[in-house]
């Protein structure tokens, strides 16, 4: 403890009086630590750490889960997705509501066992998320899938929507909390780009407060002396390179994608969709799936909200209209929402 | 869905193993760690069911406090979820 009040009195000492600086976490899971530990309240008053997309089921696209809705609908189809993809909100109802056939599942190996154990149907795994899960798809795919499994792949890049951020001026970013385990798979040296290009100093941290305090700390630290690069306190974890292994089956099984963030919209190569060589499993040509138009949710100001530019205590429906148990935006849905996370906190 | 639970490497069947964690065992995949990198005992950090990397035990016990918290919320999330396969509530 007196470890941290020492962090955190090194924190103040750093913050420059005359000048408001914003730090953007992109992680979930750093956004829950900071949330619960109370972590903003001692920071300076100037001095604010903004949660950013760090929440894959948030930007998943509407138009994807609709798709989603229907293949489940259809009487051969099994549809298999992670817990947080069934409740969130669309125009046509969330997956639970309005979906027939559909499983959660909390690994792609469930997604196999499914497929194995249902052989006169086709599975449909529906699968989203960050570089953390892109990976575990992949995998499966050298493993080798079930002639009855597909994917309906709705995978986005990390270092692509920050860079997206980095350039918005309105959000004004000084410095990135990068994700933990998103960089133990594309590895620190992914984050180059930001102080190499931008003059914007990115540290990869862990989950844990004082780690956490840790990155702030080193950000603010190369913003005071002026020596700005990627910084690392989640060694144990991450290292330059990354996860080489992963990044090889990854680039053998998906290329970039233009493709919709939720609530954001259409931003090239940002995300992750199945080579033309394995179009045989992929759910969008085996099933012809088209665009369907996102629908804007009243009130729901999700999309701002991702980009960093409103706190969850802005928008009219937080803890009104739009709770945990009454989602009307997919970032109360999500227990890596900002929404869901400020609501619990 | 990005949350990363440590295990420790009980059983190995590349590209396939069996990893513990708090008493409870699961299959898991290493298909995502070159093979003559894990041996039974390491410890890993495993995302939806796949090794990511591996880490030391003192690092997966400083995890492991972090986790104890933001499990059991996601615990009462997926108590919810899990509803979803039997009838409809909403």
């Amino acid at each position: 403890m007196e470890k941290i009040k020492d962090i955190i009195k090194l924190i103040h000492s750093l913050v420059p009086e005359n000048r408001r600086i914003r730090i953007m976490n992109v992680c979930g899971s750093h956004e829950h630590t900071i949330a619960f530990s109370g972590m903003r309240s001692l920071m300076p008053n100037n001095l604010e750490i903004i949660p950013g997309p760090g929440c894959p089921v948030c930007v998943c696209p509407e138009s994807d889960i609709i798709n989603a809705i229907n293949l489940s609908r259809k009487d051969d189809v099994i549809l298999v997705t992670y817990g947080d993809m069934l409740r969130v909100p669309t125009q046509k109802g969330s997956i639970r509501a309005e979906g027939k056939n559909f499983r959660m599942i909390t690994s792609p190996f469930e997604a196999m066992n499914i497929a194995k154990s249902n052989p006169d149907k086709k599975t449909v795994f529906f699968s989203i998320g960050f570089e953390t899960t892109t990976a575990p798809t992949a995998a499966i795919l050298e493993m080798g899938i079930p002639e009855n499994l597909f994917i309906l792949s709705s995978h986005r890049l990390t270092p692509t929507i920050m860079e997206i951020l980095v350039k918005d001026a309105e959000i004004g970013i000084d410095g990135f909390i990068a994700p933990g385990h998103v960089s133990a798979i594309v590895g620190s040296n992914a984050w180059n780009v930001f102080s190499e290009k931008y003059g914007i100093p990115t540290v990869v941290a862990g989950f844990e407060a004082e780690n956490l305090l840790f990155g702030i700390m080193e950000i603010l630290q190369q913003l005071k002396n002026g020596n700005v690069q990627t910084g690392n306190v989640y060694k144990g974890v991450v290292r330059p390179e990354g996860n080489v292994q992963a990044q090889k089956i990854m680039a053998k099984f998906f290329e970039a994608a233009d493709v919709n963030w939720r609530g954001i919209g259409h931003i090239p190569g940002s995300g992750l969709e199945l080579r033309a060589k394995y179009a045989d499993k992929d759910a969008r040509k085996v099933f012809r799936l088209e665009e369907i138009k996102e629908a804007k949710i009243p009130g729901c100001i999700c999309g701002t909200i991702i980009l960093g530019k409103a706190y969850p205590s802005a928008c009219k429906l937080f803890k009104k209209a739009c709770t945990p148990k009454t989602p009307k935006g997919p970032c109360m849905v999500s227990m890596e929402g900002a929404c869901n996370i400020w609501y619990k906190a | 869905m990005c949350v990363g639970v440590p295990m420790q490497l009980v059983e190995i069947n590349y590209p396939t193993g069996i990893a513990e964690a708090k008493g409870v065992t699961r299959e898991i995949g290493l298909q995502l760690l070159p093979q003559d990198a894990v041996k039974i005992g390491d410890h890993i950090i495993v995302h939806v069911g796949f090794a990511i990397e591996k880490i030391d035990k003192k690092l997966a016990d400083e995890i492991w406090e972090t986790l104890d918290e933001i499990l059991r919320v996601m615990d009462e999330e997926e108590k919810s979820a899990r509803s979803l396969n039997s009838p409809r509530d909403d």
